[in-house]
């Protein structure tokens, strides 16, 4: 709970506020230290480290094959990331090939996180203002996809499935129709969402025209993904630098056009459709063939070339991306990782909160996809 | 050890170790009629301060919604902890975070518990040379229950909130007053581990 | 003709004006470190960021102890065409100083913030110097390469004590034999098998 420490300033009108880390409406564990005057927040100081583990340090301390079981847990809600961007770096420095169906695979597991992680910031967006129905739904959404994860993977939250040379192991029988049928549920489902939400008049009176984020600010914070998009600007890793196997996918890039909270929350809800029109193309067009290239030899004795990369994607908050330093050793010399929320987690707060009202703290963080785990590593 | 293996030389030897087994679990309850009524009530009625200290975290929703419901069980999420029972260490946590969490502790009304989630809170897990996350939780905080998994599932925690609720009803439950009793040992690792300043209101 | 000079001769006008020390490409020749010297690496930001790479990705720190320097790396990305560019500048690790990209990326503050915290490079021009992840750090800066996490680790947060009170049985294998055939031959002679114990 905020703790309230009335600490009168100079000119007796400023009050400081700790939005700590222990809170209901906080999408995460994360702290700002704001000061205000009557109800406008004057001053916003963003204070990470909640979660800081020192996983730079970690990942150096580790063989290229034990860093697999690390890197999800450095971004919670979306873990397919990591191990995708490692994987890329590390095949990019050794140069191996991943096989098309390892490839296409990729791009299922991909697009199921994307949708997972999506919803699970509708979820927040319905918990930030009040309305608990939408964050029931969004779970229970989630969870029915969590299952697809546990069949295809093994695990539900954690999943190591993208590894060095392609994925762990293939697709298991029957996983197709079981797929396609929890995606036309979701599908069905997603128009109670947009009623819920989007045709809510209190959520508009809450959301539209107001938290906006507009082209100017977008280029000076370098934000990227859906804060982009919702100005106009149909920016997408997976249309500028394809990887995996984006090239031969056909799908739209949705844009908004005034960047305020209700279109960048409207966003989400079309990326999802895009998703799954996404998915349904793997599903009906995948290759057969083998999944993984092993890289020859001992898979702890792995040594990869003296080298050195930066690779990203696009995650469902923005450009996520690894700095990857080889010496040509049994572990990696430097990770360095980009979390996608790192500018407007940031820099963002410090510099854009001030001039909002103390109810809409909780929204702005909500809506600006924010997570506080990659900020912290 | 006794009970891990029930290959034995003849049966009769095998009847006195489980005779003896019932015999030490067999205890007297000094409860009066009161404690009892109101252990009974506790156990069905627990407040889960919604705190997320880690990334055992992302299970909990699941949880609380539709899927899993912990609100069939008595359970549901409270936001200050004033009036929260239970404190769950969901994973690692920051020497930092320590800090919070001892000051949310204390300012928890008795009776309360803590459980904590996952392998970290056990032994580090797989953070287990980081510079800044904690080994062993049970050195600062008095630890009820432990839930094992990275990250337990969601039918493990409800599992775990079962076994919590059993020991409540039975009056089993010792954490908080430990706590009181010796919290010169507690205060000394916790100066030892976040270097002399433990309380921090930021 | 092979991706290295295809890359490096669409970059060539640019190249001319950076005067690179030194150019590393990734094995497939598609991503591109240019090392520039310091006195020379404003005006090559700058170049750059006119030429359309306005979107500044990262700002890394890389520790090479043996050779005494700190390597300063500023990814950059043009979205028209997706193109990759990263530049290095190296400093000296015993006094490292460098100046601040501030004037031309904003949110280059937080980068540089973190890395003084994480290494002990001071940014001049660059005022924020609070520390931003660590809570009452009294150690060298903790991603240097001198500095170990165990030994601090185990220091300051004491661990569980585990006892070990199993005793293994070590049997002196046959080298001429898989482990497994000495088992099935001895159930075949019809005595006992260590698999039942």
């Amino acid at each position: 709970m905020a703790e309230n420490n009335l600490e009168l300033t100079r000119n007796q009108k400023e009050v400081e506020l700790f939005f700590g880390p222990n809170h209901p409406g906080m999408h995460g564990n994360f702290s700002v230290h704001l000061k205000l005057e009557g109800d406008t927040v004057v001053q916003a100081e963003p204070v990470p480290g909640f979660l800081h583990r020192g996983f730079e340090k970690l990942m150096e301390r580790r063989l290229w094959m034990s860093n697999l079981a690390l890197i999800p847990r450095i971004c919670v809600p979306e873990p397919d990331i990591n191990e995708m961007v490692y994987a890329m770096a590390v095949e990019r420095l050794s140069e191996l090939q991943v096989p098309p169906r390892g490839n296409w695979i990729r791009v299922l597991i991909l697009e199921l996180a994307r949708i997972n992680a999506h919803l699970m910031s509708i979820g927040g967006l319905g918990g930030a203002s009040g309305l608990y129905t939408d964050m029931y739904w969004a779970m229970t959404e989630r969870d029915w996809i969590l299952d697809i994860f546990e069949k295809i993977t093994g695990a539900r939250v954690y999943h190591m499935y993208i590894v060095i040379g392609g994925v762990r192991q293939d697709l298991p029988e029957g996983i197709v129709p079981f797929i396609l049928e929890r995606l036309d549920g979701l599908e069905r489902r997603l128009k109670e969402f947009h009623d819920l939400l989007y045709k809510n008049p209190v959520l508009h009176a809450r959301l539209k025209d107001r938290l906006i984020l507009n082209r100017s600010m977008c280029e000076e914070m370098c934000i990227t993904g859906i804060g982009l998009r919702a100005t106009g600007i149909p920016h997408d890793i997976r249309r500028v630098d394809p990887y995996a196997a984006y090239e031969e996918m056909d799908f739209d890039i949705p844009t908004g056009e005034k960047g305020d909270a209700l279109t960048r929350g409207h966003l989400k809800l079309l990326e999802v459709e895009q998703s799954i029109r996404i998915i349904r193309q793997v599903l009906a067009k995948i290759p057969s063939g083998p999944v993984r290239q092993k890289p020859l030899g001992n898979a702890l004795r792995w040594r990869v070339p003296a080298g050195e990369t930066f690779e990203h994607v696009e995650s469902s908050r923005g450009e996520y991306g690894y700095y990857v330093v080889s010496d040509g050793s049994e572990k990696p010399y430097r990770i360095h990782v980009r979390g996608a929320s790192y500018p407007q987690g940031l820099y963002g707060v410090q510099r854009y909160m001030p001039g909002t009202r103390i109810e809409d703290v909780a929204l702005w963080l909500g809506t600006m996809d924010f997570c506080p785990p990659e900020i912290d590593r | 050890m006794p009970g891990y293996s029930l290959h034995r030389e003849n049966e009769d030897q095998l009847l006195d170790e489980l005779m003896q087994q019932v015999r030490n679990k067999e205890k007297i309850d000094e409860r009066s009629m009161w404690q009892k009524i109101a252990d009974w009530a506790q156990a069905r009625s627990i407040y889960m301060l919604h705190y997320c200290t880690g990334c055992g975290a992302i299970e909990l929703p699941p949880t609380m919604t539709s899927r899993f419901d912990m609100e069939r069980f008595g359970i549901g999420p409270m936001a200050t902890p004033r009036q929260a029972d239970v404190l769950l260490i969901t994973g690692y946590l920051a020497a930092k975070t320590l800090r919070r969490v001892i000051l949310t502790y204390e300012q928890m009304q008795t009776p309360k518990f803590v459980m904590g989630f996952g392998s970290c809170t056990l032994n580090g897990g797989i953070y287990y040379d980081s510079y800044s996350t904690i080994q062993r939780l049970d050195l600062y905080l008095p630890v009820d229950l432990y839930i094992a998994g990275c990250m337990p599932r969601p039918e493990a925690i409800i599992m775990g909130f079962n076994r919590l609720k059993q020991m409540i009803s039975s009056g089993d439950i010792q954490g908080w007053k430990d706590y009181e009793k010796r919290h010169d040992w507690y205060r000394k690792n916790q100066d030892k581990a976040l270097k002399g300043e433990v309380y921090v209101t930021r | 003709m092979s991706p290295k000079k295809r890359v490096a001769m669409e970059l060539d006008p640019l190249f001319e004006r950076l005067q690179p020390a030194e150019v590393f490409f990734t094995p497939d020749g598609k991503q591109l470190f240019l090392l520039l010297e310091p006195e020379r690496f404003m005006d090559g930001l700058v170049t750059l960021k006119n030429a359309g790479f306005s979107h500044l990705s990262l700002v890394s720190c890389v520790d090479w102890l043996e050779r005494g320097e700190f390597e300063l790396v500023y990814h950059l990305l043009r979205w028209e065409d997706g193109k990759r560019v990263a530049l290095k500048v190296r400093i000296d690790r015993e006094n490292p100083v460098f100046q601040t990209v501030l004037h031309l990326w904003p949110t280059a503050r937080f980068y540089e913030r973190d890395i003084h915290e994480f290494f002990g490079v001071v940014f001049e021009g660059n005022a924020d110097r609070e520390p931003l992840f660590l809570e009452h750090w009294d150690d060298i800066p903790p991603m240097r390469k001198d500095f170990d996490p165990q030994p601090y680790s185990q220091k300051i947060f004491d661990e569980r004590e585990y006892q070990h009170p199993f005793v293994p049985h070590i049997v002196q294998a046959n080298p001429d034999r898989l482990p497994w055939e000495e088992t099935i031959d001895e159930a075949k002679k019809g005595g006992e098998t260590n698999g039942g114990k």
